[in-house]
């Protein structure tokens, strides 16, 4: 069977990703074995090759495992948090209701704000003279700074965990219209009440769509420069030395490019981490049929 | 290395091919049919105007060698740097360059820039026609210069005539300590003595460094990093203090940028605002301090000293500014050294000055300024500015210098300069400065 497949169909897609993902990928892999800096980047193949050693020293003598302590830290508490926000809006707003289609479209607007503008508009309002401390103070909430010290941490997570919980949202929202009505009926006709059948219904059929979410939230945190960068520019205060950042402030401040490919590849192996699990749990390769049978 | 000195002495044997093709084309009207590209740094305060400049040089560029002249421009230092990198990695892309002076040194590092020969400069015009000061960060000595001086800014302090008035202070001090004194004075209420971004990306490292270099320490000295110097520590206490423990700067301006202390002393809630350039006096015009505020030049005493010590250097400012420089990849090197001759000439620079208030580099058209008392701050801080290290490491030395403020922020705002905390930035910053300086080529 398989042999009569139209494989060379696939040469087109092969073409686009060997460009866009292996290549580039295998130029940061020789890059990393390299010294390249801002001394031999004018010929960078020409840059002395140093083997392991930029793996080395980013693992022992640079804060790439600190940066990746935060990095996963932050990328996993904001995933916790904006899922019961996401799944909690998305049944809030499965069934109709009158003005449903603006409530729906405004909860997208923090998702659709690109990561620059929703980092400026944070970075003004969490000033130490500030918007949020002149809410807070009122109210008995010590004020203080959260663009640097133990607290920016916090900052991070609130502002991504704000601009990140509508990607929850609507893929649950997807996965909720999905669901079959009869299912809903049937469990009415059983007499489940909302809880049961929220518990034993809905949120089994979710399994899917919700990791899905979860997954790439956290990937998403992990990957995220624009907003630590903008939220609170270079040099990184320590409690929000993130990965992508350190990544960047040894390519282009310290020019330091080989150490800074070793990080990228790393990283790049941190992340397939989770993808495997996903990949693994979900079976996303053989179809919804092989999972049932 | 012989691996790294083979492209090297191609690039040489291209260039002198392209200049033995370049004599023999000679001539006025030799670019006509040629395109010459320039990259700039894109102002922020004057769009239109530099637009209209950039039609303007385009016209006569023209006139003068019958070549067609294309400006593109960069947002940050960041943008310039990657279009460096594609440029240089291509071997095609703008054939001359605007950089900033810190910057200069790193470029140099790359190799990718022309080094101007007694020949070359005296295309341009010759060393002469420059205020010799400009000249101090071309390049790592006389021999190896890459960049030309295009314009200069040096960095001064701007004061309330009226809030140093009514604290009975009749010129601002020459010394940090005296600084400090007359701060604390005007501190009052909501006023305070000092206006200081904490969270610039840039400006902190500027102070620590003409506060080390006023009492002898050069942060950089052949070859070896001095950051965890005395005078280094001292600089980083008084910095740190004035807002920490002196209490002469508004709290909030922990996470100011520049341009928010700038903002603060246009509202008139300081009294002083230091490292600012003459671009500032456009939208200090425009605020509550207009016509009330004058320029001075910054402290040039270190910090615990009532005049300079032994060994210490009176910087007022870095030399601050941008140089042109030529690449080394361009074929149009004779049009390319036409087209500084030209931006660097007397006219221009003057008209330059009118249109974005940014001091020429040209000697003779910085006398013709020097009448201006709205000017004499810059033009005294310009003659006393230093050349920041000539390194290519100088870039990774400003990140640890700022880091060890970003990392001192949250004590500082909770009212102490931890000096085992400091002592310990430092030593990491020493060590990641002497790291750089041990890869410098």
């Amino acid at each position: 069977m398989q042999r009569q497949r139209p494989l060379w169909m696939l040469v087109p897609g092969g073409v686009l990703a060997a460009l866009l993902i292996v290549v580039p990928l295998a130029v940061a892999v020789q890059i990393s074995l390299l010294d390249l800096d801002q001394y031999s980047f004018r010929q960078w193949l020409g840059a002395p090759f140093v083997g392991v050693r930029n793996y080395h020293e980013a693992l022992t003598r640079s804060p790439l495992a600190h940066s990746i302590l935060v990095s996963t830290g932050y990328a996993a508490t904001v995933t916790v948090v904006t899922l019961p926000l996401g799944v909690a809006a998305a049944l809030a707003t499965h069934n109709r209701f009158a003005g449903r289609a603006v409530v729906r479209s405004a909860f997208l607007i923090p998702f659709v704000l690109p990561s620059f503008v929703v980092g400026t508009l944070w970075r003004i309002i969490l000033q130490p003279a500030g918007v949020a401390n002149r809410v807070l103070d009122p109210l008995g909430v010590p004020t203080g700074l959260w663009l640097n010290g133990p607290r920016s941490f916090w900052a991070l997570v609130i502002v991504q965990a704000w601009a990140a919980w509508p990607l929850v949202y609507l893929l649950t929202l997807a996965g909720l219209q999905t669901l079959d009505r009869d299912l809903h009926e049937a469990a009415a006709l059983d007499g489940a009440g909302w809880w049961a059948k929220l518990r034993y219904v809905i949120f089994p059929c979710l399994r899917g769509p919700v990791s899905l979410a979860m997954l790439i939230s956290f990937l998403h945190d992990i990957n995220n420069f624009a907003l630590p960068f903008v939220l609170f520019g270079v040099p990184s205060p320590h409690d929000v030395e993130v990965l992508p950042v350190l990544t960047y402030i040894e390519s282009f401040q310290n020019f330091r490019f080989g150490l800074s490919a070793a990080m990228a590849v790393l990283s790049v192996a941190l992340i397939a981490v989770p993808i495997a699990v996903y990949l693994r749990a979900v079976k996303l390769d053989v179809g919804e049929e092989a999972r049932t049978t | 290395m012989t691996r790294r000195r083979t492209p090297s002495v191609l690039a040489i044997a291209m260039i002198a091919i392209s200049a033995l093709s370049a004599c023999g084309s000679g001539g006025g009207s030799s670019g006509t049919g040629k395109t010459l590209h320039v990259l700039v740094s894109a102002n922020t305060i004057y769009p239109e105007q530099q637009r209209a400049w950039f039609t303007d040089v385009s016209a006569r560029f023209k006139r003068e060698t019958g070549a067609t002249l294309t400006f593109e421009t960069f947002a940050t230092p960041n943008d310039e740097l990657t279009k460096i990198q594609t440029s240089v990695l291509s071997g095609q892309g703008p054939d001359v360059y605007s950089l900033g002076t810190t910057f200069t040194p790193t470029a140099y590092a790359t190799g990718a820039f022309l080094v101007l020969g007694r020949a070359d400069w005296d295309t341009i015009g010759g060393r002469d026609k420059f205020l010799p000061a400009t000249l101090g960060i071309s390049g790592p000595d006389r021999d190896h210069e890459v960049g030309v001086p295009f314009t200069t800014r040096p960095f001064v302090m701007a004061y309330n005539k009226d809030l140093l008035a009514a604290a009975g202070i009749d010129k601002p001090a020459d010394s940090w300590d005296g600084l400090l004194a007359q701060a604390k004075r005007v501190t009052t209420g909501g006023t305070y003595g000092l206006a200081v971004g904490y969270g610039d990306s840039f400006d902190p490292w500027k102070f620590v460094w003409a506060m080390s270099l006023q009492a002898g320490n050069p942060l950089v000295d052949k070859g070896r990093a001095r950051l965890d110097d005395a005078t280094t520590m001292k600089a980083y206490q008084t910095y740190l203090g004035w807002i920490a423990t002196d209490h002469v700067v508004d709290p909030a301006a922990v996470g100011w940028k520049n341009a928010q202390a700038l903002a603060a002393f246009g509202a008139g809630k300081a009294a002083f605002v230091p490292m600012v350039s003459a671009t500032s006096k456009v939208s200090l015009d425009k605020s509550a301090v207009a016509g009330r505020y004058g320029y001075t030049i910054m402290p040039t005493i270190p910090p615990g000293a009532t005049a300079l010590p032994a060994g210490g250097v009176g910087a007022a400012s870095i030399l601050s500014g941008d140089n042109l420089v030529v690449a080394r990849y361009t074929r149009n090197k004779d049009l390319a050294l036409a087209l500084i001759k030209m931006l660097t000439s007397q006219d221009l620079q003057e008209n330059y000055y009118r249109t974005f208030g940014e001091m020429p580099t040209n000697a003779q058209a910085a006398a013709s300024l020097r009448g201006d008392p709205a000017l004499a701050a810059m033009v005294e801080s310009a003659s006393r500015s230093v050349a920041t290290p000539f390194t290519g490491a100088w870039s990774q030395i400003q990140l640890a210098l700022v880091n060890v403020v970003v990392q001192s922020v949250p004590s500082v705002s909770t009212g102490r300069v931890d000096s085992a905390a400091l002592r310990s930035l430092l030593g990491q910053a020493q060590s990641s400065a002497q790291a750089a300086l041990d890869k410098a080529k």
